[in-house]
């Protein structure tokens, strides 16, 4: 939760910033420059998911801002995993719907996407011949998972002088990964519940 | 006024929002490997002996209790287990050997003890070769306790001890032959002791330089009556080092079958398999 606060604090100048500006001179005269192919659409910080205690990534957006990919790395501190651990995340996410609630403010009810992490800095992760062939049917270091979740965007007025819309956007999604799935389905009976397997992350995002 | 007002509007929310907070807290997971978990899931060896110390066993008194192995991602069974042992009379505690979690996964741990905790009686755990997968031997420690330990319970002294080799790559100091003697060398006032472990002295994922000293330390040690174990899922019975010690190898929570060990006067063992 602590994390979540650090993340409003700093999400909260670059707010206030845009508040401050004068909305007349915001509007986009000229058209925006166009961008590099390369130039990442937006930038993100988030906690928890199973991808860092923090995690920073940039990313990509597709299909009139529906689809997006982002690439994260994170860090997990020694005292929390037993080791120091980073991780390199790609995830890809498909937001259908978007919702003015006002003027200046959009909400993505649903985001819909899927996850592959890998961790780096597992302490057993095996090394070449200490286990025979298949003895453990899963990877240490490489998770995958499904997500589900929801955003909550400010639409930022235009860089000035670029041109280029802004927005900012805070986001949860809802998450789980291979071996938690595999616990469920193998006790129907109720054994684990669904929410038991769940993870939890909160971030935001700046598109400029 | 109308501040006022709105404040204290918004402050019936501090309910709700404190316990979105609490369960996203404990939701929010950096990674698997996370072993934060709250107070009541930490030092659980700690806490279950200190349980069943509180039901002392008189001197000369039979001890009965449960043993099985391997609970794993075994979850539905282990609701139908708690329910069989609750069912068991005079039982004392109930006895993991090892392979408590799949994945070395602290969630996983506490999983299993939301089962295990609705027991009767307190149970204890060994450490297994999917708890140390990964960062689980971090979060075994953080969970359950230490690796090695022992304790005495009415006439008999318990030694358990980490047998899992192939986890720390054949290393050659796991099991630590020298913990094992020096705990296995006093009786510490019992009549009787028992070794438990995860990966029997005999296996391929046992350190094979290491099976006769292991041997040796229990066939030479004052009367140790038991050595047991799981990691196999099928159980067995049997004095193979013929010294005197039996070695008995349990099933898991997968097989639906556990062991009423009952232990009397110096030697005398009784051993029943219930199904489940």
């Amino acid at each position: 939760m602590k994390r979540f606060f650090l993340l409003a604090v700093l999400l909260l100048p670059g707010v206030a910033a845009h508040a401050a500006t004068p909305p007349d001179t915001s509007a986009a005269a000229v058209p925006p420059a166009p961008r590099k192919w390369w130039r990442p659409a937006h930038l993100l910080l988030q906690t928890g998911g199973g991808l860092g205690q923090v995690a920073a990534g940039a990313g990509y957006a597709l299909a009139k801002n529906r689809l997006e990919t982002d690439v994260l790395f994170g860090y997990v501190p020694r005292k929390y995993a037993g080791s120091t651990l980073s991780l390199a995340s790609l995830k890809v996410m498909y937001s259908p719907f978007r919702l003015q609630v006002a003027p200046k403010v959009q909400v993505l009810p649903l985001t819909v996407g899927a996850y592959a992490s890998y961790t780096h800095g597992i302490a057993n992760d095996g090394v070449r011949g200490q286990y025979p062939k298949d003895y453990y049917w899963f990877s240490v270091d490489t998770r995958v998972g499904p997500l589900l979740g929801g955003r909550v965007t400010y639409l930022a007025p235009p860089l000035a002088a670029t041109g280029q819309p802004r927005r900012v956007s805070a986001y949860y999604e809802l998450g789980t990964n291979d071996l938690y799935i595999a616990s469920f389905f193998g006790n129907l009976n109720g054994g684990l519940g669904f929410g038991k397997i769940l993870t939890l992350a909160l971030g935001v995002k700046a598109d400029f | 006024m109308c501040l006022s007002a709105t404040l204290r509007r918004w402050f019936r929310l501090v309910p709700v929002v404190a316990l979105l907070g609490l369960a996203g807290c404990d939701m929010l997971e950096f990674s698997p490997s996370d072993h934060r978990v709250p107070e009541e899931f930490t030092r659980l060896t700690e806490k279950n002996l200190a349980k069943l110390q509180a039901r002392p066993l008189a001197a000369g008194d039979t001890l009965r209790f449960v043993f099985t192995g391997d609970s794993q991602k075994f979850y539905d069974e282990a609701e139908e287990l708690v329910k069989s042992v609750n069912q068991q009379p005079g039982i004392s505690f109930l006895f993991v050997a090892g392979d408590v979690s799949d994945f070395g996964l602290a969630r996983e741990l506490r999983w299993v003890d939301e089962k295990l905790r609705r027991l009767k009686v307190p149970y204890l755990t060994v450490v297994g070769n999917h708890d140390l997968v990964g960062n689980g031997r971090e979060a075994y420690q953080h969970v359950y306790g230490p690796l090695n330990y022992s304790f005495v319970y009415g006439d008999t002294k318990f030694v358990l001890i980490d047998t899992n080799s192939r986890e720390y790559n054949f290393n050659h100091k796991v099991p630590d032959i020298n913990w094992l003697q020096t705990q296995l060398a006093t009786l510490d006032g019992a009549r009787r002791q028992v070794v438990m472990a995860h990966v029997p002295p005999d296996d391929g994922d046992f350190d094979s330089t290491l099976e006769i000293p292991y041997a040796q330390a229990l066939g030479t040690a004052p009367n140790v009556v038991l050595g047991l174990s799981g990691h196999n899922h099928s159980f067995r019975i049997g004095e193979y080092y013929d010294d005197g010690v039996t070695y008995i190898n349990s099933d898991a929570f997968s097989e639906h079958s556990y062991v009423v060990v009952t232990m009397w006067g110096d030697r005398q063992f009784r051993i029943k398999r219930v199904r489940f």
